[in-house]
Parts: structure tokens; sequence; C-alpha cells
């Protein structure tokens, strides 16, 4: 039996191989354990780079582990090799999302109803870009398509799951007290971090 | 509405609205009135004069916007229907403007969803990822030198170039070109048109045992509609599940 600080050593090894996000579920059956002690493990070590304010942070997309950076030193990385930035999504896309992410399974009527506006278009865009995708038909007339959203999705956002999106009725209360809300030491971080760059934004203006 | 509410309108910067219900939470919110209880003759007013300023900027707006700005008009003309005091608590339920708050705290919602979800997308576009390895440095090669005897890579020479001779034999021989021959609609019209006149009726199930393939089957199906729109064809059915019988239509 090996012990548990080499699993969660090997587990750091494997995802840093991989690059892309590692499913437990693979690593489980490396160290042929239940994906629930993997799981735990991982958590464990995702916890101990927290603690150590690493510039290295790892993140879970359902259930999957990878590497990537700490948003404070995008303008480091930046001054290295300015890397692509991906294009912001426009302020429609962002509605029919948080409609689709909240909604899902949803169909495209049921968006457009609640737009007030056709969706057509930004759907499309959505899918092309891999965040949101159909996942079934509903019985209603016509049996339109359903939509829901994908890892992508929890990738660009850094949701961990779907779970992890707040309470749609909390969502003003958000917006105003943010630092409150969470209580969870990195996303304070990041969040100090976003108000210091609009912070900075400013000025700039 | 007074002076100060139109100079007010003026400043309004002219970003684009996402849709009816955006431009119009953003007048409520601007006008400093509660959802839940809106002027409607106010907002009908303002809402209008937006659409206006729209089109005068030859920004084309989408025909939702007008549907919204004739359910405000609605509202707006039901509400000047008087009201009796004995129903007033009736009246506060059939409060015409009910539907529309509805619709507009549920988009509200979201589009606070969305601003949420823009503060994170901020942060995450600052993070970034590994793409996926490329595994060929970790995978053990398998095409480094191989120790072989000439005449054995001779031999696979020779090999290759008659292997290669052959396929060209083969395909100056045979044509490979496996196209379908497919049946169009008009082809099938005309084909029915001939038969019909040839033997005065045929049966549909006498035209379907013809088609080749599901292809034919639909072509011909859609031929014979068609056909009976324009009226070539006169389609009879004498009992239900019996045999259609087709004939000369009255247009022919």
């Amino acid at each position: 039996m090996i012990s548990k600080k080499a699993i969660k050593s090997a587990m750091e090894s494997m995802i840093f191989v991989w690059g892309e996000p590692l499913p437990i579920k693979i690593m489980a059956e490396v160290f042929n354990v239940d994906w629930k002690t993997a799981y735990e493990y991982m958590k464990e070590l995702q916890e101990e780079y927290k603690q150590q304010g690493r510039g290295i942070m790892i993140i879970e997309i359902n259930k999957s582990f990878a590497f990537a950076t700490a948003p404070e030193n995008a303008p480091y990385i930046a001054m290295l090799c300015n890397p692509a930035k991906e294009k912001k999504l426009s302020q429609s896309a962002l509605e029919v999302l948080a409609i689709i992410a909240y909604k899902q399974p949803v169909t495209k009527g049921e968006i457009e109803s609640i737009r007030g506006i056709k969706c057509t278009r930004v759907m499309d865009g959505l899918q092309n870009k891999g965040l949101i995708e159909d996942i079934g038909r509903s019985e209603a007339i016509g049996r339109p398509i359903l939509y829901g959203t994908t890892n992508a999705f929890l990738k660009h956002f850094g949701f961990q799951s779907l779970k992890e999106l707040p309470d749609i009725e909390d969502i003003d209360r958000i917006g105003m007290d943010e630092e409150e809300t969470y209580d969870d030491g990195a996303e304070q971080l990041t969040l100090l971090i976003e108000q210091d760059r609009k912070g900075e934004n400013y000025e700039n203006k | 509405m007074n002076e100060t509410g139109g100079d007010k309108l003026y400043k309004v910067k002219t970003n684009l609205f996402e849709g009816p219900f955006d431009l119009l939470v953003y007048l409520i919110e601007d006008a400093q009135m509660s959802i839940y209880d809106i002027k409607i003759a106010e907002i009908t007013e303002q809402y209008i004069f937006h659409l206006q300023q729209m089109q005068e900027r030859n920004i084309d707006v989408a025909s939702e916007f007008l549907v919204l700005a004739a359910t405000l008009i609605e509202i707006k003309s039901r509400m000047l229907l008087p009201r009796h005091e004995e129903f007033a608590e009736e009246d506060l339920m059939l409060d015409p403007r009910k539907a529309l708050v509805a619709k507009l705290v549920e988009y509200k919602k979201f589009k606070g969803a969305a601003v949420f979800l823009e503060g994170r997308e901020e942060t995450y576009l600052n993070v970034f990822y590994k793409p996926k390895e490329d595994f060929a440095p970790y995978i053990e090669e398998d095409t480094g030198y191989i120790d072989v005897d000439i005449s054995v890579l001779v031999k696979a020479f020779d090999l290759f170039i008659t292997k290669k001779k052959r396929l060209e034999d083969i395909q100056k021989n045979y044509d490979f070109s496996t196209s379908v021959e497919r049946v169009s609609v008009e082809e099938k019209v005309n084909l029915i048109k001939h038969k019909v006149s040839r033997d005065n009726q045929v049966t549909f199930g006498g035209l379907m045992k013809e088609c080749k393939d599901k292809n034919e089957v639909v072509v011909t199906f859609i031929a014979v509609l068609n056909m009976m729109r324009t009226r070539e064809i006169q389609v009879d059915q004498i009992i239900n599940f019996g045999e259609i019988t087709i004939s000369e239509g009255e247009n022919d």
C-alpha cells in the first residue's frame, strides 16, 4: 500500500504532466483507491497550495483538476510573453449564459421570453465557443432543443461545478457586498485584486 | 411629461440596449421608480421617445421593441379605466401592470446574474492554464534506426512499386465514382403527368411500388402533393385507408 503522502505527491506530478483538467476517476484508478479518497487527497493538495499562497493554484472543474496561474500574477506573465487574451463576452452573451446557467435545461423559446428578444445569433456564438451545448429535447410541442452549460463554461468563470453558482435571489446582494459574501480566502483575494485593477482603470481614464 | 424630464432624456448615453426589457428597466431605474409601482404614463412616453431616437439614429429597432411599446400603451389605457372603490382590493389583484412587472423582475434577476458572471470572467481571464502537453517527448520512440540488409530494403521498395502499379491499373479499369442517380421532384411530376394522361388513372400504391429507394418515395410523395396543390391532378380515396387514386385534374 502506497502511503497517502506518496499518492498526493504522485497526483501532483500527474496533473503537472497532463496540463488539461485530469479527471479524478483516472487518478483513482491509477492508485486503485475509490474516487472519494482520491478526491479528498486532491482537495487537501489544493488547500495546501492555497495556504502557502503559491503562484500556481489547483483548480477543480467538475471533478477534474488542473494547475492554473494565480490571477494576481497576470501582469507579470504579460511582461513575459504578452499572452493572447480571450475576448470578453458581450453583454447579451452574458445575459443568455446567465439564463442558461440557472435555468438549464432550457429551450431557446424560454430564454427569448425572459429577455424579450430573439437570441439565435448570440446562442450560435456561445455554442461555437463551446460554452453551451444541446443536452436533449423538450417534450413540449415541436420537441425544441434543450440547452445547458459545458465544462468550458465552468472553466471560463472559474466554477468548480454548477453548485457554486450563487442563489439567483441573492445575486443583487453579492454585487453590493462582495467581501462579506465570500468567506473563502482565495476568492476574497481575487475580488480584492479585481477591485484594485478596476481602480487602476479609472485612473487611466 | 414636463420639460426637465425631456432634458434628462437627452443626457441618456446612447448605449445599445440588449432588448426591450433592458431599455424599460433602464428607464425605470433612471426615473428612480419602484419596479412594483411603475408610472405607466410617464414610462410609456419615455419609452416611445427613446424608440424614436433610436430610429432617428438609424439604429435598427427590432420588432420586439415595438411589441413592448404596444403592451405599454395597452396597459396605460387600461389604467385609465375608472376603478370602483368597493373593488379596490380586487383591482389590486387585477393591476394591469402585474404581468409586465413579473417579467421585468425575472429579467432583472438574470441581468444581475450577467453582471456577476462578468466579474468572474474578468478575474478568470487573468488565469492561465497550460495547454495539453505534447506527449511526444514522454512517449518511447520506436522510429529509431533499423538495422537491415540492403536487399531487404530493395525488396520492400519493389513491393511498394508493384503495389502502386497494381492500384493504378485497377483505378484505370474501373470507375469508382458511385454517384447515385437521384430523381428530382420535377422529373417525377412530369412522369406522373405522363402516366395519368396515358392511363387516365393511376393508383398511389402503384407509384410507390415503382420507387427504387427511400429517396424516391419521398420525392414521389412531394410530387403528388405539389400536383394536388397546383390542381394538375385530382386525388381521391373512397374508403378510409383504401387505395388512393390519381386522375387528371381540372387544371391540366
